[in-house]
């Protein structure tokens, strides 16, 4: 196999992401280092009140396998900006937050700044932050 | 939409925006009141500062009985006041576990503030937040999941080595037996995290627990094996939405007394939400543990009531048990702000014991004595089983709050025995006590604390159950005063 060749494209991509990027831009890390070695973690990354709020889609989502080991993820080349993360761990990778018999849910989750809401998710008030240049969420899933 | 205590606790969200409230006003007077201006009773609200480490209590009357060895673990609330804001209800302070101890004659206390998230949330704000049973709180609580908002403050019981905190809405959060230093929330299954795990289980002949939580219309029933795991959990359908504090059980049913105080809007805090109607009458629910969706519906005219008493299965399949019965809920509105305030008139009339029947024909009847009384408390020998005592606080009267004395009532006699202390005592709840060796229902001890006004001491009596009228034989005193507390269990 020619190396070179396969590496051209990669290249050629790296190139035209680094032009179609903004002049500022954000890496943003989201991690979380006391996860439970099992299922996955589910991260939505939202740049909007309205967004964060569920009136729109998140700007990132990501699944980690925490089972083999990932324990954070980095989103490059984000615009300069203020951003809110919720995430959830998916301990029986169903695929869904399950909920107790009365509704509550039993699987960790958490948002952003490790903001706790007052009887619902954090508001964006508490879960935003500004994210420019490496910037790093690092989150307690309770 | 079935209302559930999620859902009052999200539907509240919007009432969280206000930043000064009356709430926050009138909390803010309750912590500058002048100590001159405090009731002779207020001792028995105070707040407590930080954690009280074991100390040797002075014995101060008689001797302690031959025979007797074991703990008294006890919990109530400890800390209400802050200066950012204060809980205005008795139910809403942070939870305090108290252990005497006793052995060989000698009496310990020590007391240890549960490390909840409401108080660490709390103790960083310096304001009390957090919404409770009758505190609104505010726009700064942090509440992620019901028990972010637990208080960890209501009943104890023992679980191996730990003592686990019961609250009404939570999970239990379980603390070292050993130094009271808490450790974790319990989840008795993954899939149950959560769940309301009330403050009144009740224990079977067979050695297994049972237990309720409740969210409005729905009923969680637990049943936990002697080693305190999980052996069953099922949620049962009620026919009302009604405010449920305690429930009981025959050594083959579990009953829920459905009073007519029930949940008629969303709101926090859940006073808030409940409205009394009277005309609905009460309902018994009566399940057969065997099988929970075999159930009868028992009537009774309504009435009020935070506690019941085990109750027993007749041959003929009659079921009795007692109940602290009054006319309206008040007190639990109005009567326990009064408590936190430290001054002023606890309106209503303090709880009479009465007996409720219920028959196998379907006919329930419900039996008033004269005995003004409050946390019932019968053989632990007899759970479920037929029994005729019923140990009780005693000597509240009309417009003064608190009790003052103990009593022992005896239900196939209709005589009662007391012992008054005076005003200068706020009575708490006390434990039957089995003598070692003993099976007769009056071979026991009743064991319980006390707030001496008088000397701003706190107490612990032992009582013969026998000869309660005869007073305490053995007292001893701490150095310290310790608000009164709520419900306390006996690790012999």
């Amino acid at each position: 196999m020619n190396t070179a060749a396969a590496i051209a494209p990669i290249l050629a991509l790296a190139a035209a992401l680094t032009v179609a990027a903004p002049a500022f831009a954000a890496d943003l890390t989201v991690a979380f280092p006391s996860a439970a070695p099992q299922g996955q973690i589910m991260v939505a990354v939202f740049n909007s009140e309205a967004n964060y709020g569920g009136e729109g889609q998140p700007a990132q989502v990501a699944m980690l396998d925490v089972a083999a080991g990932q324990t954070s993820i980095t989103f490059d080349g984000l615009p300069d900006g203020d951003y809110a993360v919720r995430a959830f761990h998916d301990l029986n990778g169903d695929g869904k937050m399950n909920t107790n018999p009365f509704g509550m849910p039993v699987e960790p989750f958490a948002f952003s700044n490790n903001a706790v809401g007052n009887m619902g998710p954090a508001s964006w008030e508490r879960a935003k932050f500004a994210a420019a240049g490496a910037t790093t969420q690092s989150i307690d899933l309770k | 939409m079935t209302p559930s205590r999620r859902s009052f606790l999200m539907g509240a969200a919007a009432l969280s925006a206000a930043v000064a409230t009356p709430e926050m006003v009138r909390a803010a007077a309750a912590l500058n009141v002048v100590a001159a201006t405090k009731a002779d009773w207020a001792l028995a609200t105070q707040d407590v500062e930080g954690d009280i480490a074991r100390q040797t209590m002075r014995l101060v009357h008689g001797r302690a009985p031959a025979g007797l060895q074991g703990a008294l673990y006890r919990n109530g609330p400890a800390k209400f006041r802050r200066p950012g804001g204060s809980a205005t209800h008795w139910f809403d302070g942070d939870g305090m576990m108290r252990a005497f101890r006793i052995q060989d004659g000698q009496a310990t206390l020590e007391a240890r503030f549960a490390d909840t998230p409401k108080r660490r949330t709390e103790t960083e704000l310096d304001a009390v937040v957090t919404p409770g049973f009758g505190t609104k709180g505010d726009a700064r609580a942090r509440i992620g999941s019901n028990d972010d908002a637990n208080a960890a403050n209501t009943a104890v019981m023992v679980a191996g080595d730990q003592v686990w905190a019961l609250w009404e809405g939570g999970s239990p959060l379980a603390l070292s037996a050993s130094d009271l230093s808490t450790r974790y929330f319990v989840t008795l299954r993954d899939d149950l995290k959560g769940m309301p795990f009330q403050a009144h289980p009740r224990y079977a002949p067979d050695g297994s627990i049972w237990n309720v939580g409740s969210a409005g219309g729905q009923a969680v029933i637990w049943h936990l094996r002697p080693d305190r795991s999980l052996s069953d959990a099922q949620v049962v359908p009620l026919p009302r939405a009604s405010y449920m504090h305690d429930f009981t059980a025959t050594n083959r049913h579990v009953i829920l007394v459905l009073q007519p105080w029930v949940f008629a809007t969303h709101a926090m805090p859940v006073t808030a939400g409940l409205a009394w109607r009277p005309q609905m009458g009460t309902q018994i629910l009566v399940l057969d543990k065997d099988d929970l969706s075999k159930r009868r519906l028992y009537e009774l005219p309504g009435f009020f009531h935070f506690h019941l008493g085990d109750a027993w299965a007749e041959r003929d399949g009659t079921i009795r048990f007692d109940v602290a019965a009054s006319g309206d809920p008040r007190f639990a509105v109005d009567g326990a702000r009064v408590l936190v305030d430290g001054h002023g008139v606890v309106p209503g009339d303090p709880a009479k014991l009465a007996l409720i029947t219920l028959r196998p024909d379907g006919r329930a009847d419900m039996t008033y004595s004269d005995i003004v009384g409050e946390f019932p408390k019968a053989d632990p020998r007899r759970a479920g089983l037929k029994r005729s005592l019923t140990a009780h606080t005693s000597g509240e009267t009309r417009g003064r709050p608190l009790p003052t004395g103990l009593a022992v009532h005896d239900w196939n006699s209709g005589r009662s025995h007391a012992f008054e202390f005076g005003v200068h005592q706020v009575v708490e709840e006390a434990v039957f006590v089995p003598k070692p060796g003993a099976t007769a229902e009056e071979d026991a001890w009743l064991i319980g604390p006390s707030v001496n006004l008088k000397d701003g001491r706190t107490e612990l009596h032992v009582f013969d159950v026998a000869r309660i009228e005869d007073g305490p034989v053995a007292t001893w005193q701490a150095d310290v005063a310790l608000p009164a507390g709520f419900h306390g269990v006996w690790a012999g």
